[in-house]
């Protein structure tokens, strides 16, 4: 599911213990919540930004955020909604300076991140071209649209999950979805 | 009924309505020829977004995360440190260097006026600059935001 964490659950202390002993500067405990959490960041920021490269990094940077801020976080909150903030905030301003220096619509540039499944093997030829109209869609669709089409296509999240994440009612999770497929399905014309 | 039908439609596609919402869709879709469309189309939208998946990384950046990781937390440390340890000795060198310049009975006026003038300049053009960025920073929009 969407936001489980990578490490084994047996003996695992919570987020919020992990972020308590961080704020005192404790390296250890900075490494298990990377551990835990490093390919969940790295997998939204994919598909924000469309970028291997460029997700890897802005992953890095979202948990040296998490470091330095530490001390701002609510212990009474849970950490993924507050961690994916900082990273889809890191995601926005990568674009927007990507925008300014490529003088593009949006810069997504990198025509490896997005496969076909291993899932699908038969017809793959058929598959590499949906693929293709797919990715060049996504690229196109505004930020919002595309953030909502990652956590519920791509990263297989349910309403009540994204809802948490994102911080917005249940049924606005459900409309932004309606209107982004609308759109994604538009652009991808044909192949939809 | 709170909600267009068609909003609707995505939690059905989905499976995530209530067994009410459910069929209130699905008596509309009996109605609607336009909505059965748009549902068709959804469909095929998830059946070819189930196709694709994201690339992973090589298991050996995996292996290496955390060590380039610490390597940047280390270094921002290290910036820290070498950024304040830098401005202490400019100011203490500039201070010493200024203070014999300006008194030296040897040095001619038009180099201590000139050196006067360098050392303000660049003093304007520093503190122009850091409020530039402070500026900008107070309107971006999208910095970090913390809930």
């Amino acid at each position: 599911m969407g936001m489980q964490p990578e490490e084994g659950m047996s003996h695992m202390p919570t987020d919020a213990a992990l972020l308590d002993d961080i704020r005192a500067g404790d390296k250890n405990a900075m490494n298990r919540l990377v551990e835990r959490y490093k390919k969940t960041a790295y997998s939204l920021a994919l598909g924000l930004v469309g970028n291997q490269d460029d997700a890897h990094d802005i992953s890095q940077e979202a948990f040296l955020r998490v470091y330095r801020s530490a001390g701002r976080f609510d212990s009474s909150q849970p950490f993924m909604p507050w961690f994916y903030t900082i990273l889809a905030n890191l995601s926005r301003s990568w674009l927007r300076r990507r925008q300014r220096i490529d003088h593009r619509t949006v810069g997504i540039d990198d025509v490896a991140y997005l496969l076909v499944s291993e899932d699908s093997p038969d017809a793959e030829l058929i598959h590499n071209e949906q693929i293709k109209a797919l990715r060049k869609a996504l690229r196109q669709l505004s930020f919002e649209d595309r953030e909502i089409i990652t956590l519920q296509h791509f990263r297989h999240m349910s309403y009540d999950q994204i809802a948490e994440l994102l911080n917005i009612p249940r049924g606005t999770v459900m409309s932004r979805l309606y209107y982004a497929r609308k759109r994604l399905a538009k652009l991808m014309g044909e192949y939809s | 009924m709170n909600r267009l039908p068609r909003e609707l439609l995505a939690g059905y596609v989905d499976g995530e309505l209530t067994d009410e919402e459910r069929r209130r869709v699905e008596a509309e879709l009996e109605q609607s020829s336009e909505l059965r469309a748009e549902l068709e189309e959804f469909r095929k939208l998830r059946e070819v977004t189930s196709m694709a998946m994201y690339a992973d990384l090589p298991d050996e950046v995996w292996e290496r995360y955390w060590q380039s990781m610490y390597r940047k937390l280390e270094r921002g440390i290290g910036w820290i440190l070498f950024s304040i340890g830098t401005i202490l000795l400019t100011c203490t060198g500039l201070y010493y260097l200024l203070r014999d310049l300006l008194l030296s009975p040897d040095i001619p006026l038009v180099v201590k006026i000139g050196t006067g003038t360098l050392v303000a300049g660049t003093v304007v053009l520093l503190v122009s600059y850091i409020r530039q960025r402070l500026f900008a920073y107070k309107r971006d929009r999208y910095r970090e935001v913390m809930r």
